[in-house]
């Protein structure tokens, strides 16, 4: 749960977005220059954080009233090699942040931490990852809480979707450009299974909201509504204009659900609202076609 | 036997409730508290709680009562019993130091052959410690319920007595009390009878959460556990006065407390205790449920909502506000107008900064896009559907416990919804 060290939200004096190049990084610097908010953006082109000396780089361009993003990873950590990189990239980020703390820190982490079988899935829920994507998020959370001594807040994304998701990973995002070039869409057998789908520009308007209230604690980013795979698949055809199928295959795997219980988001942002899937889905159409 | 005197050491709501129910089987009661200004609204007739038929009973039976304000006034007294409600912290906890500082001070009072008997609701352990020979010192089980203590005091099912020895009868002047009531007596040993006090907690606690778990589920398959319920109770193994009514998670504090000392005993023990951890962790989901209703069904439509809250009690017949789920929803609507009636707690203890206090349950929904039933206060079954639907501005009834009926409600064309079934109309 969330606790904000601001009672009425105020503008960040500066953010520092460590990974402002990325899916979520960019949406998150847009949405703060929308706001009004300084932003000083840190891509990879800046800030490599697997280069030597990152952390002392990083350090010196933080000031005592920064805000920091962290959003940098090489995602998804799929094997030991890229969960020991992303763990040395958080080792680097820590580091230069104690060498010059900033006033509050937000971490992206993943619902991937939590436990397969944790449903609903809550901020208090059991962190058991079953996935190296996970424990890379779960070992860096504790990475921060352990050596970052500013107010913390991690975020915990369930998957995400958008127009500029660079990720072409089953759901909303491949079903929508493979509806839009007509071409089958083949699903993991009936495609039952459910999940928690958010629209990209809503990750970054309650990083915005976190910021201004300098909340600190763990929050959960999801909406509260799973759909299965076989309605988004047909909704991505149905937007398209309904030329693709949409295919089953024998299932290999049991089917497993994901539920949130976003209760406590009611509670930290009650006037917050989440796109509904059907018009984040239009909206990522859209952006897709124009860019 | 001359009938023996029995004194009460605390007066709040175990205290005074106990003493007066123990005065109407015709025993002379010493009823004692530290606050005098307590006392003198007691003796006065202004009784601090609120309990149906407490009122009436202690003028019935005012000639057996007496208060006082003085520890030496309880040496007459053959037995005392030490009869204050134990705070609980946040997280459920007991803070035991209110009642060991009011033993402290009754046990130089007591006269030399005078019982204690410990009748508050303390760990296993406690009473064993205390410092009195083991021959006057007692631990009784009690299990008031709020808004029906007067009916629990006056005719328990059983009466729990923890002893250091119960193999030894009891003293005579106990016997003489306990057998007024004539229900059986179990006596057993001191930590048995504290355990067995949060046994039956715990009992109830599991009904409630199996009752609130399906009820979800009733609720997400088209399913109403209204009709599931009645069938559980004629089964014999579940009984017809099990606690299969799903709530707002679990309130009052008394049972939180208990769930808490088992966790905590079980922690220091060893022992696996983690479906009372479910039962917290379902507890705490229940207590949103209308919150969840309110956003999805109103805010996700209207931003600019008003509400009417009727019941700000954590249960009906009773002040007690104690884990209130209506203060809990209230606090979360802080951005919103809310009106609210109760027909006992002041507007005042709702928890948000511009509260609006009705003078009845339809002035509390006048103008209200959705009306929000959180206490099933009685007066409250007699609201007409029809003088609803007009006093309010929108068309959702939020009644987690169904006090109004659903065939009238949706009848005037307002949304009807419950726990444990899904409403017609649902954004769901």
């Amino acid at each position: 749960m969330l606790e904000h060290l601001n009672g009425q939200p105020q503008k960040p004096r500066r953010v520092v977005i460590i990974g402002a190049g990325g899916f979520v990084g960019g949406a998150v610097r847009e949405q703060l220059k929308s706001d009004g908010v300084p932003v000083l953006a840190l891509t990879r082109a800046e800030l490599d954080l697997n280069a030597e000396g990152a952390a002392a780089k990083l350090g010196s361009q933080l000031d005592a009233d920064d805000s920091v993003v962290f959003v940098s990873a090489v995602a998804p950590a799929r094997n030991t090699a890229l969960l020991m990189q992303n763990l040395r990239m958080a080792e680097a980020v820590t580091r230069g942040l104690a060498a010059r703390l900033p006033a509050h820190v937000v971490y992206i982490s993943s619902d991937a931490v939590y436990a397969d079988d944790a449903n609903p899935v809550t901020e208090q829920s059991c962190c058991q990852p079953s996935s190296m994507h996970g424990m890379m998020h779960a070992t860096r959370e504790l990475m921060l809480r352990s050596d970052v001594k500013a107010p913390l807040a991690m975020l915990r994304p369930s998957l995400l979707y958008g127009a500029r998701d660079p990720h072409n990973g089953y759901g909303p995002n491949r079903f929508r450009r493979l509806a839009e070039k007509s071409e089958a869409i083949t699903l993991f057998g009936e495609g039952e299974e459910q999940r928690d789908h958010v629209f990209i520009d809503d990750v970054a308007r309650l990083v915005a909201l976190v910021l201004a209230h300098r909340s600190r604690g763990t929050f959960n980013i999801a909406t509260g509504v799973s759909t299965s795979f076989r309605e988004i698949a047909e909704k991505a055809v149905s937007m398209a204009g309904g030329r693709s199928d949409v295919r089953g295959t024998p299932r290999q795997n049991p089917i497993t659900h994901r539920h949130f219980d976003i209760t406590n988001c009611l509670k930290a942002f009650p006037q917050f609202r989440y796109t509904p899937l059907d018009e984040g889905m239009a909206r990522a159409r859209q952006s897709g076609a124009s860019s | 036997m001359t009938l023996p005197v029995i004194g009460f050491a605390g007066l709040t709501h175990l205290g005074l409730v106990s003493a007066v129910g123990t005065a109407s089987k015709g025993f002379r009661v010493v009823g004692y508290d530290a606050d005098g200004a307590r006392v003198r609204d007691i003796t006065a007739g202004r009784l601090p709680v609120v309990e149906p038929g407490l009122d009436d009973m202690a003028k019935e039976f005012g000639q057996n009562l007496s208060y006082t304000d003085r520890l030496t006034d309880l040496t007459a007294c053959d037995i005392v019993y030490v009869a204050t409600d134990v705070p609980t912290n946040d997280r459920g906890e007991s803070d035991l130091s209110s009642i060991a500082r009011l033993i402290e001070g009754v046990i130089p009072a007591l006269g030399p052959k005078s019982l204690l008997v410990v009748l508050c609701q303390v760990p296993p352990g406690f009473t064993r410690r205390l410092p009195l020979p083991a021959e006057r010192l007692y631990y009784q089980v009690e299990t008031l319920v709020f808004g029906r203590a007067v009916e629990r005091a006056t005719q328990p099912e059983r009466f729990i007595i923890g002893c250091a020895d119960p193999q030894r009868p009891l003293p005579a002047p106990y016997q003489v009390l306990l057998g007024a009531f004539g229900c059986p007596l179990l006596p057993m040993r001191y930590e048995s009878a504290e355990l067995a006090k949060i046994a039956i907690n715990c009992c109830l606690v599991a009904s409630v959460s199996v009752a609130n778990t399906l009820a979800e589920l009733s609720e997400g398959i088209g399913a109403d556990w209204s009709e599931i319920a009645p069938a559980l109770k004629l089964d014999r193994r579940i009984g017809a006065y099990s606690y299969l009514s799903p709530g707002l998670g679990i309130a009052g504090g008394n049972l939180e407390r208990d769930l808490a000392t088992v966790l905590r005993l079980s922690e220091a023990t060893g022992s696996e205790a983690s479906v009372i951890a479910a039962f917290v962790r379902n507890s705490r989901h229940r207590k949103d449920w209308v919150l969840r209703i309110a956003h999805r069904e109103v805010l996700a439509r209207k931003r600019d909502a008003t509400f009417g809250v009727l019941g700000l009690a954590y249960k009906e017949n009773t002040h007690s506000t104690k884990n209130s789920p209506s203060l809990g929803l209230i606090e979360h609507l802080k951005a919103w107008p809310v009106r609210v009636y109760d027909p006992v707690v002041p507007a005042s203890a709702a928890p948000h900064p511009s509260v609006t206090a009705a003078v009845s349950p339809l002035d509390a929904a006048r103008g209200a896009d959705a009306v929000m039933i959180m206490t099933p206060w009685p007066q409250f079954r007699e609201l007409s559907p029809a003088d609803l639907a007009k006093a309010m501005a929108g068309r959702i009834v939020i009644d987690p416990f169904r006090v109004l009926d659903t065939a009238a409600v949706e009848s005037v064309g307002l949304s009807h919804f419950v726990l444990g079934r899904a409403a017609n109309g649902s954004a769901d």
